[in-house]
């Protein structure tokens, strides 16, 4: 590869990659659901990136640009290791889903914000089983948007897909993530005094 | 222009009300929507649920901070290709 890079091209490019270095490990840390994936992820993804800088446009959106490349190595390790996810496939999730489990427990009445008290009582682990209960796709979408606060049509253009179809994964996708955190939250750490009232018995 | 005659109902502000949050709305929508969120207690009430909620799934998913060293990680690696 023809890629001799000058200090002023180095200089250029780590100006632009360090400051959305800490978003790109966050998202990479929840696609992974490992600190030492996401490291080499977002390292791979760095390299990766220096190597194709010529073909940046100066001006247009790097961070789009640079999470396109991480999204894509994702893909690429997800392919090649075949990662099953760790529970069920979920169906359908109603609309404000946490909304109407917590008022049925009765946390309404006690807490100014009972979807906090249910996530906070969540450990690190417990928020990865949810995650990975979702396809990976709406995984990718649904991160992307809670960790990096973007336009629908930046999130289109990181994952390559039309923004109607990050729009309908999103809905969806945060749907089930509310599903899948709520019974992944009951299931371990009963909300202990609280009569549960959700569908099926976790496997 | 009659503002009544665009005033939405419940179940046309409901299922805007998620595009509302992200503000992925038209500029008219976002005005309809602003406007039966101020006189409709209900879907107030879920407009505002639902703002909470992501918000704190936001803030879950946002608490992971970035080892330090990897930055001088990167930066060496770039430096030696
Ligand atoms: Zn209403």
């Amino acid at each position: 590869m023809q890629n001799r890079h000058t200090q002023v091209d180095t200089e250029a490019f780590e100006a632009l990659l360090l400051p959305v270095l800490p978003k790109a490990y966050g998202t990479a840390y929840h696609l992974t659901h490992s600190r030492d994936d996401a490291e080499d992820l977002v390292q791979e993804a760095s390299l990766q990136a220096y190597r194709a800088f010529h073909t940046f446009q100066p001006g247009t959106n790097f961070k789009a640009w640079f999470f396109k490349i991480l999204i894509n190595l994702f893909r690429n390790h997800c392919r090649k290791r075949k990662r099953e996810p760790e529970i069920a496939p979920l169906d359908d999730a109603p609309d404000l889903y946490l909304y109407s489990q917590t008022a049925q427990t009765g946390l309404h009445k006690d807490h100014d914000n009972p979807a906090e008290l249910v996530l906070e009582q969540m450990t690190e682990a417990q928020i990865r089983r949810a995650i990975t209960a979702l396809p990976n796709e709406y995984q990718i979408v649904c991160i992307l948007y809670f960790i990096n606060e973007l336009a629908y049509q930046e999130i289109a253009d990181m994952v390559g897909v039309p923004v109607g179809t990050v729009r309908s994964r999103l809905h969806r996708g945060r749907k089930l993530l509310q599903k899948s955190l709520w019974h992944v939250a009951n299931e371990e750490t009963p909300l202990s005094n609280l009569k549960l009232s959700y569908e099926g018995t976790p496997a | 222009m009659n503002p009544d005659e665009r005033r939405y109902t419940c179940e046309e502000t409901f299922r805007r009300l998620e595009d509302y949050v992200d503000r992925e709305l038209s500029a008219e929508e976002m005005e309809r929507v602003r406007e039966h969120l101020k006189t409709c207690e209900g879907c107030a009430h879920e407009f505002h649920f639902h703002e909470q909620t992501l918000q704190s799934l936001r803030n879950r998913l946002q608490r992971i901070a970035m080892p330090p060293a990897l930055l001088s990680r990167i930066t060496q690696a770039i430096r030696q290709e």
